[in-house]
């Protein structure tokens, strides 16, 4: 026990500071500044949790970190594994005429979604992720966890209980980040992420499921784990390519530029990867990578990327077809951009809409029947509201756009909110409700829906409780339907759900012909 | 609902359908059958039925409109197609009518449902135009517009907002032109300097003018509520206040200008559906006569 080497120091009670003498003698804190510890006395303090007390639970917003000193805890999630699902239920002729759509929760095994990742585990703010089957892991001494809440004050991921008495340090930031620089905590930290993590990370990305074991233990003491802070940049635009790197913590955006400014092209957040286009092309970086907060990545030189890609061709092909749809994915958008040359078009954020839904206000007599249809669909709460961007006599109502630049993504604790391949957003099983997304969402297109459930209830253990759970919902364009609701209850022809660059293109080329004509 | 090229196909289907029955009609009224028919009602024989029944279909069909928009999500046709067909089906439901009755008014029962007929079709066609233009109007002149249920609760934030930047217009005036008083020490005679209120126009003004405005929008006789007017207002405001000031002059200006965008899209909002006061009530009485009228006269 770590705790075992502070035999020296008393006990101090729950929440008492953690003088600078006390944590000098951990040999984590080895390298740290006595002078700095003495400037923040109250910068780290003594937990002390009984068995079975809960240290932080998922969705609540915090600033610390703890790093456990003796005894182990249980990281879960509390919350239901399951998506919220809209369907109808019809029975028979009249009732397929008449069926409602009914929203509920369902678990990837009752409804397996087309472009359903293939996760087997869940990213946490841990050193272990969980397994999607049973997301319970354990935490034992030496182990740090609430790192992302703590530097990037992102909400709690998971649920953290004492399994046995616990001795814990809180800590804030700034104790948190001298620590990140000192080599022995580093040290300790990166062999606990080799030794627990990496298998499953790896092999949390599909296509490296097919690497054997024997490479993962030959990458384990080869690859290289780096820590980025805000802003900095990862990798230029047009450098030579010349590592592949995995996210292992934060968000990193991946932009190109273009003469009208920087396009971006995606987010990627833990579990994500980037760099093979280069690699594989054996060239130049196709586009910059920046850390969007601090962010940890591990990194695979090209020398073992290449051993990789010989020794697995499974992996290789796996990865040329996600450079291809990657690559296909960019020339799109900057095709986009080129030939959308509208200034009000890009400012308003539409160039990044894959669909909108736009009501013409020529035809639009505001009878509210589309937020009605959308309440109805959705059990009275509608995920729609009949205010917005103008644009010429065109509304574009406050619905989900399903945006190229989702910010939505960025920060999510659990990674639970991501893009299909077709590029619709999908919130993924394990949200934690904590609503980040819905914050984050520039046009306040994700609402928090509430649903009752039950939970193990933690001061009575074997029993469960009732609890109303959050989940994270956008427009599903009414799954299961031909068009969505509100299209479809427009009595005025107004409503329509269109590709926007094409619907603004065709609009305003058939404005400007128009107007050329007279 | 716009009536444009999208409406073709039925504009066609009706004007055929009309046709059609015009030219039964004719024919039953020139034909030997029709001699003694020419000045007698037709609504007994056999054409005049069916055109009555036609007639009271296509009425049924237009007043199930209701009921499809209580029902939005089920999937029963596209309300749209449903509104198409209650525009065209509505509007030759009269002259089906008029056919089965001969053109002939009637007496009581008839004559109240042949009124309530010419009513409900005459407010249908008004309350289409209006449907059809205003939106365009809205859509032009209220820029600033909301969603018509907010319109309260934008007025009392555009109250408050108003007050917040009269306050802090006003305080540190008055503060820097705070009274000053001088005393000669020699003969200790104090000499009162007048107190110069810039801010006195701007007061004035906002009690007098511009408060009143925004708690009543609506009333008569308010200079503000004429664009014109409010924009002369504002111009003599400016020239009797500070250059200091007129940023919240302008700020002010706008927010009237919004009040006024405000009662603008109340008034239109009222003129896209207040017709429907009217129209549907009548529409329930015409399809509850008209079957009390089917019954009595298939009965007896």
């Amino acid at each position: 026990m770590l705790f075992e080497e502070l035999k020296n120091v008393q006990r101090q009670p729950d929440g008492a500071a953690v003088s600078a003498e006390e944590l000098l003698q951990l040999p984590v804190f080895k390298d740290v500044s006595p002078q700095f510890l003495k400037k923040n006395p109250n910068a780290t303090t003594w937990r002390h949790f009984k068995r079975g007390e809960i240290v932080c639970r998922e969705g609540e917003f915090g600033s610390t970190a703890f790093y456990i000193l003796e005894g182990t805890a249980s990281v879960q999630l509390a919350s239901s594994i399951a998506h919220v699902k809209a369907r109808s239920i019809p029975t028979g002729f009249f009732g397929k005429l008449t069926s409602k759509l009914t929203t509920r929760l369902a678990s990837r095994q009752e409804d397996r979604r087309e472009d359903e990742a293939d996760r087997r585990s869940i990213p946490i703010d841990a050193p272990v992720d969980l397994a999607y089957d049973h997301p319970v892991a354990e935490l034992g001494p030496g182990e740090l966890f609430g790192e992302m809440t703590c530097m990037n004050y992102y909400p709690r991921s998971a649920t953290v209980r004492a399994e046995t008495d616990c001795t814990m340090l809180e800590m804030l930031r700034n104790v948190l980040d001298v620590l990140q620089k000192s080599k022995t905590f580093r040290a300790q930290l990166d062999l606990t992420y080799r030794r627990r993590a990496l298998d499953s990370h790896l092999r949390n990305v599909p296509i490296f499921r097919g690497l054997t074991q024997e490479f993962i233990d030959h990458l384990r003491d080869r690859v290289e784990l780096l820590r980025f802070s805000p802003g900095q940049v990862i990798c230029k635009q047009g450098e030579p390519a010349d590592s592949f790197y995995l996210v292992r913590l934060g968000f990193v955006k991946v932009s190109e530029e273009y003469p009208g400014g920087e396009l971006v092209l995606a987010y990627l957040s833990r579990g994500d990867y980037f760099g093979e286009i280069g690699l594989l092309g054996g060239g130049a970086r196709t586009a910059a990578c920046t850390a969007l907060d601090h962010v940890e990545l591990v990194r695979i030189s090209a020398e073992d990327f290449r051993a990789m890609v010989e020794k697995f061709p499974a992996v290789r092909s796996g990865l040329e077809k996600v450079a291809h749809e990657r690559q296909e994915s960019n020339q799109e958008r900057l095709r986009m951009v080129r030939s959308v040359p509208l200034d009000r078009f890009l400012a308003q954020g539409l160039m990044e809409a894959q669909s909108l839904l736009v009501l013409d206000l020529d035809k639009c007599t505001r009878c509210d029947a589309c937020v009605t249809a959308c309440a109805d669909s959705h059990e009275g709460v509608t995920r729609l509201v009949r205010e917005g961007l103008r644009f010429e006599n065109f509304l574009v109502a406050t619905s989900c756009r399903q945006c190229r630049d989702p910010l939505c993504m960025v920060g999510c604790p659990v990674g639970a909110i991501r893009r299909r391949n077709s590029l619709e957003v999908i919130i993924e099983d394990w949200c934690v409700g904590c609503g980040l997304c819905a914050k984050n969402c520039p046009y306040g297109n994700i609402n928090m829906h509430s649903f009752s459930g039950q939970m193990d209830d933690h001061e009575n253990p074997g029993h469960k409780k009732a609890v109303i759970q959050k989940k994270a919902t956008t427009c599903d364009l009414c799954a299961d339907q031909k068009e969505p609701s509100c299209v479809y209850a427009c009595p005025h022809d107004a409503a329509h759900r269109v590709e926007p660059r094409d619907f603004f293109a065709e609009t305003l080329g058939q404005r400007v012909g128009r107007s050329r004509r007279r | 609902m716009r009536i444009d090229h999208t409406h073709k196909n039925w504009l066609i289907a009706s004007v055929a359908l009309l046709g059609l029955s015009a030219l039964l009609y004719g024919t039953y009224r020139i034909t030997g059958s029709g001699s003694a028919a020419t000045t007698a009602s037709i609504s007994g024989t056999a054409p005049g039925l069916a055109f009555g029944v036609l007639g009271f279909a296509f009425m049924i069909f237009a007043g199930l409109l209701g009921a499809r928009k209580k029902v939005p999500v089920w999937r029963v046709g596209r309300a749209q197609t449903w509104m198409r067909g209650h525009l065209w089906l509505g509007l030759l439901s009269l002259p089906l009518i008029l056919f089965h009755s001969g053109f002939r008014y009637g007496h009581g029962l008839t004559a109240v449902l042949m009124t309530l007929l010419i009513t409900v079709v005459a407010s249908g066609i008004f309350g289409t135009i209006l449907q059809h233009y205003m939106p365009r109007v809205m859509t032009r002149e209220v820029t600033m517009e909301t969603i018509y249920e907010e319109i309260g609760h934008v007025r009392v934030q555009l109250r408050e907002e108003a007050e917040d930047i009269f306050a802090q217009a006003i305080t540190p005036k008055a503060t820097a032109v705070a009274p000053a008083k001088e005393t000669s020490g020699a003969t200790d005679i104090a000499v009162e300097v007048p107190e110069v209120d810039y801010a006195a126009p701007l007061r004035n003004f906002f009690e007098q003018e511009m408060k009143p405005f925004l708690e009543r929008p609506g009333a008569r006789r308010q200079a503000l509520s004429d664009a014109a007017q409010s924009r002369n207002a504002f111009a003599q405001l400016r020239m009797l206040l500070p250059p200091t000031l007129h940023t919240t002059v302008e700020d002010l200006e706008s927010i009237c200008e919004e009040e006024r965008q405000l009662t603008l899209q109340s008034q239109l909002h009222l003129w896209l559906h207040g017709w429907l006061l009217l129209h549907i009530p009548l529409s329930l009485a015409l399809l509850l006569l008209g079957a009390v009228h089917a019954v009595i006269a298939l009965r007896y």
